[in-house]
């Protein structure tokens, strides 16, 4: 046996020592098969912490150990683990902390813990992708996001029911209760359904804590990705502050040697009386004039609201923002110029603090004295003494010592280091290995010309030629001298790591089927569908055999003034609900769209013949696939 | 002789505050009204319908949708801040998320937290966009197009059609939408009214009996004629209510209840809206606002006085006693094409304008500091 065969072996054995200590399995669904051949290699993967109530332990949820890890910061220990559902995103806990609440992601549920005995006590189903939630004011209340379904489960806790549904905007993410309990604030991952080619508009969705009703849409321009929510102290104005992306979607990636493509910083948001949705809201870019931030992603206020702590996922950096500067940054410069301004963030971090592989997220302690850094592909916590301000340790939270090749390849794909001044990584434009619902001018010959929409990478391994194009064979061409030359600006990787990075790429797995039984049973509507599929030979280009693509390009008569060519790859139906908008660049917002809107002179299948009845259930079959 | 007269006075006061004291105990009468019209910052005259949200009212008018809050116009909302069309024909809350669904003659839409998310017969599964009613049943938005019935699902976003396809219309036009726990009521143009069970997935079609346009031969064996406009629903009395163009029809499960204006105090046979809780019944006419109490019999119609001034109220008991009175206030037309409850007060669209009905004399000395607050445009 290999030394690393037996670290593996005596992990696992420490696990399931862990797992009969920490409490039963939440009893959720199986995972997918190419999730566990994932999880097989032992990789904890955390990507979230909670202080507790008594601020005495840490609550760390590792989504591919499918564990939350109980850990005691001051001996630096791992003191607890919780088997939970599959995929688990976040933690919220009752208001007096005795219950912990858990989304699986992949479960479609939450798993409810005793925080006392780690026990499991309750699995409450919630809506498609649960990922980030809160407990209300009262502890009567669970608020849980729904990544695939776009909405917000409201759980009636006592009786463990969901009591409706409110519609987010798309892909929520992060979920914060207001400190006087009033709002509930979602997060929105991707932005709205827009014109293909225009900048994006995200949203804030507020909710009601006490009508448990949408109190309103904060609308934000230009900016996707909003991810964790933080709210400051009330001494010092209760700004809340969520980390974005600002793409330049609309100029050539050509340009990216020039700078200023894909920014990174934060929305602040300032309560305000006379504000539409009640808050002035400012945007600031955390990147310097020649170094970029990418992935700003977790975010934490001291207590004293005088500092802020951001944490840039691809970038392997905390940074730590004076809030008073901060303050006198937006009040100093117009509204207008501030999202594009790179000279902000020199006048208000104060340091920038190396972390462990790709921090996702950051909690501080209830005194104040230090911020715990989650790092996702470190598996381990990265420990900020904010007394110096200086890394002061790193806590190990038990994930295998040896790193696979899919694990290097995984960093390679969430590390901006390879792009030109660190601008993006894979990840940017492709969060959670999906799609960051734009459309973008890549390489090509003539400016402005091609415009292509983003292409999830879940489940592509079988799908090759890849591009919109159909001009790369496979995944190492499309993610290497491709995209050294055309996106990053730089060298790239090397032969090893492009192994690597695409042999991550290749074991992205699809996310569950919400739209099929679990028996695979399909609905009449359903049924209908897939008879009308077939009749109208929508096989021929979309084959079941190879995940619904001919693997080569056709012409279907969906190119428009833009296009240089009028033949695109045929795109595999796998998940299609969940990639909007559609067609090659993007312009199809909905899947109705594409025949009613693209298809008129019946290239892309002869469908002007058909009702709308059988139009919607061509589709309800479409999204079983 | 003044004592005389005082005297007299007083008596003609306590004979009428008898009479009216009786009759109020019964079924209240609305002689206070207030008017929001383009005089006063309506967009449009013609309002299709309005819908109660707490103390939020918003009313479809053929120009935007209104959103009236403490007396006043706070907000009208168009084309240029994301409706999908400037006629908005019918409006629903959903009390569970707060949005606001409107059925417009460009699409259906939903008003959510400030913003319109709008689907259309081309960017979604909804089978015309021609809407003329919206209704929320739980995560199901029902919405009555002139391509038939559509049904989306909120929390699939699986849309569903129904129409002469796959359900007993003759044909798909249809009007109004009435929900209940675990059924829909459709009112379908020249296709009667319809009953759909959403578990069992069945329809129960209810047609004029007589099959004859213009003629009413049996009048309380079935629907009074097939051109529905629209349906409510009563979940106090578990009774559905039809307004056709030929009459007003009830249904309590087992037998009809129609009423036309030859035998009936009813205003007018066309009526183009019906809505019922409890006792009340009231027709929305195009001669004016009928009110039936079910139990009593009693009617009582409302309409602007032809001479100009303030509104005639005539009461008519069940056994056919008539009393006119006179109000001050009246509706902003006899055009009435719906109506809301909101508490004790009445939302009246009519083509020129919505009026705000409250109830006399119990909510008298509230209401009148509220009126002295709106900017009212009464007749």
């Amino acid at each position: 046996m290999t030394l690393a065969a037996q670290i593996r072996k005596l992990q696992v054995a420490v696990s399931l020592a862990m797992a009969m200590l920490g409490g039963s399995p939440a009893g959720s669904a199986p995972a997918s098969q190419d999730s566990a051949a994932k999880s097989d290699a032992g990789y904890l993967t955390p990507v979230e912490a909670k202080f507790s109530v008594d601020g005495a332990r840490l609550y760390v949820v590792c989504e591919d150990a499918d564990a939350l890890l109980v850990v005691d910061p001051r001996t630096k220990k791992v003191i607890g683990r919780v088997h939970v559902g599959h995929r688990p995103k976040d933690v919220a806990q009752s208001p007096d902390g005795q219950k912990l609440y858990v989304s699986n992601e992949w479960s479609d549920n939450v798993t409810e813990i005793d925080a006392k005995t780690l026990k499991v006590t309750r699995t409450i189903p919630t809506g498609w992708g649960p990922v980030g939630l809160v407990t209300d004011g009262t502890g009567q209340t669970l608020y849980v996001a729904n990544s695939i379904g776009s909405d917000v489960s409201v759980i009636e806790l006592a009786t463990g029911t969901e009591k409706k549904r409110l519609a987010s905007w798309r892909s929520p993410h992060n979920v914060l209760l207001s400190r006087d309990g009033r709002y509930v604030f979602v997060s929105n991952m991707l932005g709205h359904l827009g014109p293909w080619d225009q900048a994006p508009v995200s949203e804030l969705t507020i909710i009601d804590a006490n009508r448990q009703t949408i109190a309103y849409r904060l609308q934000i321009p230009g900016a996707i990705e909003l991810r964790h929510i933080a709210e400051g102290s009330a001494t010092e104005g209760s700004d809340l502050i969520i980390p974005f992306m600002r793409p330049k979607n609309l100029n050539p990636l050509i340009q990216v040697s020039n700078g200023w493509i894909l920014t990174h910083g934060m929305l602040v948001l300032h309560p305000s009386n006379t504000a539409k949705g009640g808050y002035e809201v400012s945007q600031v870019l955390l990147d310097d004039i020649d170094q970029y931030y990418a992935g700003a992603n977790g975010v934490a206020f001291t207590p004293d609201g005088k500092r802020l702590l951001v944490a840039s996922s691809e970038a392997n950096i905390v940074s730590v923002i004076d809030t008073a500067k901060l303050k006198q940054r937006i009040n100093s410069v117009p509204a207008s110029q501030l999202p594009d301004r790179l000279d902000s963030a020199a006048t208000f971090v104060q340091r920038r603090l190396e972390t462990g592989a790709e921090p996702m997220a950051i909690a501080v302690s209830r005194q104040g004295d230090r911020a715990y850094v989650v790092n996702r592909l470190d598996d381990s916590l990265t420990v900020i003494n904010l007394t110096t301000t200086r890394v002061e340790g790193r806590i190990d939270l038990g994930g295998p010592k040896e790193e696979t090749t899919l694990r290097t390849g995984e960093k390679l794909f969430h590390s901006a280091k390879f792009c030109f001044q660190g601008q993006f990584a894979c990840v940017t434009c492709h969060p959670d290995n999906h799609i960051d619902g734009v459309s973008w001018n890549l390489e090509t010959p003539e400016l402005g010309k091609d415009r292509v929409a983003n292409r999830t990478l879940r489940g592509i391994s079988e799908t090759a030629p890849y591009k919109w194009n159909g001009h790369n064979p496979d995944l190492e061409t499309q993610c290497g001298p491709r995209i050294a030359k055309f996106l990053f600006h730089s060298e790239g990787f090397n032969k090893e790591e492009l192994a690597d990075l695409v042999a991550f790429i290749k074991a992205i797995p699809l996310a569950p089927n919400r739209h099929l039984a679990a028996d695979g049973q399909l609905t009449l509507s359903q049924e209908r569908g897939k008879k009308i599929f077939f009749q109208k030979n929508c096989d021929n280009c979309h084959p079941p055999a190879t995940h619904y693509t001919a693997l080569r390009s056709f012409d279907v008569g969906t190119a428009n003034k833009y296009d240089t060519s009028g033949n695109f790859d045929v795109p595999q139906l796998d998940r299609i609900y969940e990639k909007p908008p559609y067609l090659h660049n993007g312009e199809a917002l909905t899947l109705e769209e594409i025949w009613t809107v693209f298809n008129n002179e019946d290239k892309h299948g002869v469908t002007s013949d058909m009702t709308k009845e059988q139009l919607n259930d061509l589709i309800e079959f479409l999204k079983t696939l | 002789m003044k004592y005389r007269q005082i005297a007299l006075a007083t008596l003609l006061g306590l004979a009428l505050l008898l009479c009216a004291g009786s009759r109020a105990q019964e079924s209240p009468v609305y002689t206070r009204w207030e008017n929001f019209t383009t005089a006063n910052g309506m967009p449009d005259d013609k309002v299709f319908q309005a819908a109660v949200d707490g103390d939020r009212v918003w009313a479809g008018t053929e120009n935007g949708l209104v959103l009236i809050e403490k007396g006043r116009i706070q907000k009208v909302y168009k084309v240029e801040d994301g409706l999908p069309n400037r006629v908005v024909t019918s409006v629903a809350v959903d009390p569970s998320s707060g949005d606001v669904w409107l059925a417009t003659f460009g699409g259906l839409s939903r008003f959510s937290g400030g913003e319109f998310k709008n689907y259309r017969n081309l960017t979604s599964g909804l089978a015309n966009d021609i809407v003329y009613a919206v209704a929320v049943q739980g995560e199901y938005v029902w919405a009555a197009t002139t391509a038939g019935i559509s049904r989306l699902n909120t929390l699939t976003g699986e849309w569903a059609i129904f129409s002469e396809k796959n359900a007993p219309m003759h044909e798909p036009w249809s009007y109004g939408i009435a929900v209940t726990g675990k059924k829909v009521y459709f009112a379908v143009w020249g296709g009667g009214l319809l009953e759909y069970d959403i578990e069992g997935g069945w329809w129960k079609p209810y047609n004029d009996p007589d099959g004859e346009m213009e003629l009413v031969l049996f009048q309380n064996q079935g629907l009074l004629h097939d051109i529905v406009s629209n349906v409510a629903y009563n979940s106090q009395t578990n009774m559905v209510w039809a307004s056709t163009y030929f009459g007003l029809s009830g249904y309590d499960g087992h037998d009809w209840h129609n009423y036309l204006s030859t035998d009936s105090a009813l205003a007018s046979d066309f009526i183009n809206a019906v809505q019922s809780r409890g006792d009340d019944v009231w027709a929305c006419t195009d001669k004016g606002l009928s009110y039936l109490n079910f139990k009593t019999g009693e009617w009582i119609t409302y309409r602007p006085a032809e001479a100009g001034n303030g509104g005639d109220i005539v009461i008519t008991t069940a056994d056919k006693k008539v009393e006119r009175r006179q109000s001050s206030t009246t509706l902003a037309h006899n055009y009435i094409l719906n109506l809301t409850f909101q508490n004790d007060d009445i939302w009246v669209a009519t083509a020129k304008g919505l009026s705000h009905g409250m109830r006399e004399p119990n909510h008298q000395s509230n209401k009148e500091g509220n009126r002295n607050e709106h900017k009212s445009a009464s007749r």
